[in-house]
């Protein structure tokens, strides 16, 4: 991939997965050819690539990632923002005008082992004329015979200044090396000219800096940029999270265990109710019933969540309205924004809407699997219905029960679409923080940290979350599997 | 056996008549509605529904007993549990079927806003809110969400021959019931219909661009369309997804699983015990990582790179389910061709995939459906609003910069909602089979 854009620079990146993909096809075929026992992995290889690719190596990932201090204050990207002057050089030493926006204090050891762009020349703001497929084009040309290395340019429509090295000028045009995601902003332009090199501090005390190798002498050196750099931070991401316990990692794990199990238990009762009454072969209609109680599972729940937060809401919500007509609660209850256990009921009642078909639909199979046989027995026994339901339907169901109930365990778990959609993770509370709040699960909150904290992405912070909702996880499925034997099935055929 | 006692059928005449009088006499007495807090209350309703529901099934069921001892005395508590029990489960569709009717409503209800004055008469449920005002009828939402939308000619055609195979199907189905047509050619010709169906879908989906969304103003010129009238193209992107991600699972996914199922290899123990594991792990779980590997493979905002993420756990998922199908399906087959001559690829690919082409529908299907639902892999991945599914398109109705507009996001959610609920019916003894014949599995 990387040799890929070195030696053609124009490809884009993801032309490195078509030309890898085809190399291994020429490969396989003259490896087959001499041995011959390759042959079954053939047939599983397409499915390993994606894996490795799409999933371990993501897996992989973001366990590296989960001891790092990747962050949005610390991308790895070069920072132009703290981009200053050289007031002062000797050697590898060198003394900068503004050590506060230089801003140390960001990175994890301060300077120390972080990358540094010196600049030769200072940059210059132009505007430009038009824009086009990685093309700018300036209202004037620069002066002949200066080097362009890259322009800063202001995206509007994502709200952040992009970097792009610049390829090629011709005239007034700078071609980028790729075509922005968006048009820039074209009235104010940065561009830099001159020369860079890229050096490594090593030491950082105030305003004085030292560099790994000292810059070449006829090299006039104006200007400083570090790298936000991130790096290895061993356990501090979960010393973090465990150091905040008391107020996200604590309540966000006993709402998110509860969460699953009350949707269980409370899916489990309605459904198992339902489906005993469906299982009823008396029951003229019963398909009908079946078909119809399953609308809300044939329904896309990414669009139903949200329609019921409209439901749900506290002065026009539909709910509020029937409540108050039968005059069941004496206010209209504020569900969405209230408090953590009127959020917590909303995404349990709305919960068991969505969930109540599966649970029916899955009793009904495991209520039907159950041999006539052993009722007409109980019956020739004297067995009243109660007596038989108690002693033939209860037992059996409650074995077939256990891996249904543990797969809806294990998926309520991580269901982020009911907590993201509904109810966003709030209210605040005032024993949570910014990122966990009151209906927040764990897997909600690992996004909260990732992606939307106040203090920037913290995208270590949320992959440490996410590697303990990974041990969870596999700590219940492997549960789920010995209760079914389904490893067992593996091996033995 | 006990005599069957004709005065069942007075006793049965007389509560059904006391249990009408009774429902009669608690809705003629329910207390005047009041205001309180911009609400329509009725003072203690819940009383008085609760008191009619239970009134009714309790009728019912006494009635069904009655009737059961005069006719066959040995099945009268059964009758009486069945009868009451067929209003209870009316009761549940009522219950389960109330948002879904309140949504339709709104979607076809004059009315953007929720928050508006209520009605001031008509029915108690209109007055009281718990229903739209069916005076307020109107297409407008529809209208609304669709203006901005331009069908050009041949997508006209396109639609006119996927409406006519569908009514097709539709009427070859009916057909079945009422004429005596051989099942081998009824299934031969759905099959055709099905195939053209969903090809024609897929031409439609990708014919489809961005560019035929725009809307024109006063001085007939194209503006952008705004985000919340483009529902179509949110719907064709999540076809888009939905579609290539589960075509893409069944084409990979198929080789491995037959492979598991049928060959003995060193390591298969291995390699399907990790395909286990991973296909538990939601993909998003690694969303940082997802997201770190897209943008340096440049495949940020783009649906390429959306499938790919999707398709990891696509791909463990049905390879485990396509192996336990062929678990189940004799080698003899197989093994039969293999003898006379084919190859081991040429077996699975003459004799195997042919076979399981159901199996194939219902493993597309199932990943469809998941990916349909996605939301926050599509959130993180997809930041162009062209490029946007219906989850993401629906929720910025309601996070935008405006007051929500709640007909226009009722009328898209039920055009967002049809795709699915249409394919659901359609196969819903194959989607909801592997739970209903009981033998599920982790």
């Amino acid at each position: 991939m990387l040799a890929g854009r070195l030696l053609v620079p124009d490809l884009p990146a993801w032309s490195g997965l078509v030309i890898g993909t085809f190399g291994l096809i020429v490969a396989l075929v003259v490896i087959a050819q001499r041995f011959t026992w390759i042959m079954p992995w053939y047939y599983v290889l397409p499915a390993i690539v994606f894996l490795l690719t799409f999933t371990f190596f993501p897996i992989g990932l973001t366990v590296w990632l989960a001891f790092t201090d990747y962050s949005g204050i610390r991308n790895g990207q070069l920072n132009p923002v703290t981009t200053t002057d050289i007031v002062e050089l000797d050697d590898t030493r060198l003394v900068i005008a503004d050590p506060v926006g230089f801003n140390c204090a960001d990175l994890r050891n301060g300077c120390v082992d972080v990358r540094a762009q010196v600049l030769s020349l200072s940059s210059v703001t132009v505007p430009a004329a038009a824009y086009a497929n990685g093309v700018i084009t300036l209202e004037e040309p620069l002066a002949p015979g200066r080097t362009v290395v890259e322009v800063e340019l202001f995206l509007p429509d994502m709200g952040f200044d992009f970097t792009a090295s610049v390829v090629g000028v011709d005239g007034a045009d700078l071609l980028l090396e790729r075509p922005m995601p968006f048009p820039p902003d074209l009235e104010a332009i940065r561009v830099s000219i001159g020369d860079r090199l890229l050096r490594t501090i090593v030491a950082e005390d105030g305003a004085v800096l030292t560099l790994n190798t000292p810059l070449p002498a006829d090299f006039d050196a104006t200007a400083i940029a570090r790298y936000n750099d991130y790096g290895f931070i061993g356990w501090r991401n979960f010393a973090t999270i465990i150091s905040r316990a008391q107020r996200s990692l604590i309540p966000v794990f006993t709402w998110n265990v509860s969460f699953a199990l009350l949707t269980i238990l409370i899916n489990t009762a309605f459904g198992v109710l339902l489906a005993v009454l469906l299982n009823n072969p008396d029951l003229r209609f019963r398909n009908v019933y079946r078909t119809l109680l399953i609308i809300p599972w044939a329904l896309p729940n990414i669009i139903t969540i949200q329609v019921w937060k409209g439901f749900l809401n506290e002065n026009f919500g539909a709910i509020n309205r029937v409540l108050m007509l039968l005059d069941i609660t004496p206010e209209p209850i504020s569900w969405l924004l209230g408090d953590a256990t009127t959020a917590r009921a909303a995404v349990l009642l709305v919960n068991l809407w969505l969930g109540l078909p599966f649970m029916m639909t899955a009793t009904l199979g495991a209520l039907s699997a159950i041999p006539r046989e052993l009722y007409e027995a109980a019956k020739i026994d004297g067995a009243s219905p109660l007596q038989s339901f108690w002693g033939v339907t209860a037992p059996l169901l409650r074995t077939a029960l256990v891996p249904i109930t543990l797969t809806g365990f294990a998926f309520n778990f991580n269901n982020f679409n009911i907590i993201f959609l509904l109810t966003d993770g709030g209210p605040a509370v005032e024993w949570g923080t910014a990122t966990a709040r009151g209906t927040d699960i764990l897997i909600s909150w690992a996004y909260n940290e990732a992606f939307r904290s106040q203090g920037g992405f913290a995208y270590g912070l949320g992959s440490a979350i996410s590697i303990l909702i990974f041990v969870i996880t596999v700590a219940v499925s492997l549960v789920n599997f010995r209760v079914t034997g389904a490893l067992k099935e593996v091996r033995n055929t | 056996m006990i005599p069957p006692r004709r005065s069942g059928f007075a006793w049965m005449g007389l509560i059904a008549l006391a249990t009408v009088g009774l429902v009669w006499l608690l809705f003629g007495n329910l207390p005047e509605p009041v205001i309180r807090d911009r609400f329509v209350v009725i003072p203690q309703g819940w009383a008085y529904i609760l008191g009619a529901f239970v009134l009714v099934i309790a009728g019912i069921a006494a009635s069904a007993y009655w009737y059961g001892v005069a006719t066959r005395p040995g099945r009268a508590v059964a009758y009486a549990v069945t009868m009451g029990t067929h209003m209870f489960i009316w009761g549940v569709i009522l219950a389960i079927f109330y948002p879904v009717v309140y949504l339709l409503a709104v979607s076809f209800n004059r009315n953007d806003t929720l928050a508006g004055a209520l009605p001031r008469e008509g029915n108690l449920l209109v007055r009281s809110g718990v229903l739209p005002n069916p005076a307020d009828f109107a297409y407008v939402q529809y209208e609304k969400v669709l203006s901005q939308t331009n069908i050009l000619g041949y997508q006209w055609v396109v639609i006119a021959l996927l409406v006519l195979m569908a009514l097709a199907l539709l009427g070859l189905g009916i057909a079945r019931k009422v004429f005596p047509i051989t099942p081998h050619r009824a299934d031969r010709w759905s099959a055709w219909l099905g195939w053209g169906l969903f090809l024609t879908t897929a031409v439609l989906v990708v014919s489809i661009t961005p560019s035929q969304f725009y809307g024109v103003n006063e001085a007939g010129e194209r503006v952008a369309a705004s985000s919340e009238r483009v529902i179509v193209l949110y719907v064709r992107n999540t076809l888009l997804v939905s579609g290539t991600t589960g075509l893409f699972a069944v084409l990979i996914a198929t080789s491995a699983g037959y492979a598991f199922a049928r060959m003995r290899f060193e390591g298969r123990y291995q390699t399907l015990l990790t395909f286990v594991f991973v296909q538990m792990f939601p993909g998003f779980m690694a969303l940082v990582a997802i997201f770190w590997l897209m943008v340096r493979l440049d495949l940020l905002n783009t649906f390429t790179g959306l499938i790919l993420a999707y398709s990891g756990g696509a791909i463990a998922f049905s390879a485990w389910i396509f192996k336990g199908y062929l678990e189940s399906v004799s080698p003899a087959l197989e093994e039969a061709a293999m003898v006379d001559g084919a190859t081991r690829w040429g077996a699975f690919y003459r004799i195997i995939l042919p076979v399981s082409v159901p199996m194939l529908l219902f493993i597309f299907l199932l990943q469809f459906i998941g990916t349909y639902s996605e939301f926050i892999l599509a959130n993180t991945l997809l930041q162009g609003q062209e490029n946007w599914t219906v989850g993401i398109g629906l929720r910025n109705f309601t996070t935008g910069r405006f007051d929500t507009q709640w007909g226009a996001l009722a009328a898209s959610a039920v055009i967002g909602s049809l795709p699915i609920l249409i394919i659901f019916y359609a196969f819903q003894d194959a989607l909801t089979g592997q739970y209903a014949a009981g033998g599920v599995k982790g």
